[in-house]
């Protein structure tokens, strides 16, 4: 799931707890718009998921001289967002708005798809998008930590604070939902071809 | 439902998966990104402060525990038993 391999993530963690300022922005930097995707799609408002991205990464400076040795810097750090998100949705009952403000937003400088991409992806991507925005805030996590993020449902299920079997359960769920929403439209055609499966 | 329609939405339901793997990640403003990074740097600076003088005050401590306190006590019996030893040579007669 993480960008970096164990041991270096260990050693991140060792420097991390000893206030060193350059293993930060190493995280900071292979994490930040990860956490920030997260945030954004799960929020879908761009000023709250700045806020909490601000919280998330406050608080692990804050927890750095107390981190285990063997911390999972991912995992540790989406279950923070998540649990600033699902803090946040209680105390304030965000409403659910449309996805459309989420295809406004720039996107991720590197590596910087041609014109021809961004034409050919925006229809389908914006059908994602609202598919993935229709879904219920516990399928969509769900969905994002295992399929956008790349975290195994072992890692998933520590992030969520749920057994492996009931995140297994809870992903099928959310698979045949985010299809079921996906079904209706031409997306499907389109990505058979463009992913030729 | 047959075993073939089973087959069927499993593939659709991949080709979801897929889909949300391909959406794009986004990020913070630069502005906002430098500003959370300096804010994130200035907070470590200062956890790494108290714990450096902590550590020197602990030092400290720990030398006068182990060297200078069990030698001024010891200074301190020492004087006490020569000048106990003379008070009662004093008494004694004896010469001192």
């Amino acid at each position: 799931m993480t960008p970096m391999a164990r041991d270096d993530e260990r050693l991140l963690v060792a420097r991390l707890r000893a206030g060193d300022t350059g293993a930060f922005d190493e995280v900071y930097d292979a994490y930040r718009a990860r956490v920030f995707a997260f945030l954004l799609r799960m929020t879908r408002n761009k000023a709250v998921a700045e806020d909490l991205l601000d919280e998330a990464w406050l608080r692990l400076v804050r927890h750095a001289p107390r981190l285990l040795p063997d911390t999972s810097l991912g995992s540790w750090l989406f279950t923070v967002a998540r649990n600033l998100y699902w803090n946040h949705r209680r105390d304030s009952l965000v409403r659910d708005a449309s996805a459309s403000e989420l295809l406004t937003l720039w996107p991720s400088p590197a590596p910087w798809p041609s014109p021809f991409d961004l034409a050919a992806a925006g229809e389908l991507e914006r059908r994602v998008e609202r598919a993935l925005s229709r879904l219920s805030p516990q399928y969509r996590e769900v969905v994002l930590l295992v399929a956008h993020e790349g975290l195994t449902p072992a890692e998933a299920a520590v992030v969520c604070g749920i057994s492996a079997e009931a995140l297994r359960q809870r992903l099928s769920r959310a698979r045949a939902a985010l299809a079921g929403e996906l079904r209706h439209t031409p997306v499907v055609a389109t990505l058979k071809k463009r992913y030729a499966v | 439902m047959t075993t073939h329609d089973e087959r069927d939405h499993d593939e659709q339901d991949d080709r979801s998966l897929a889909a949300v793997a391909s959406l794009r990640t986004y990020d913070v403003a630069q502005r906002r990104s430098r500003h959370l990074r300096t804010r994130c740097h200035a907070v470590l600076a200062a956890q790494a402060r108290p714990a450096r003088s902590t550590r020197s005050a602990e030092m400290i401590a720990a030398f006068f525990r182990r060297v200078v306190g069990p030698v001024v006590g010891g200074a301190w019996c020492l004087a006490y038993l020569v000048e106990m030893i003379r008070r009662a040579a004093a008494i004694s007669g004896l010469p001192h």
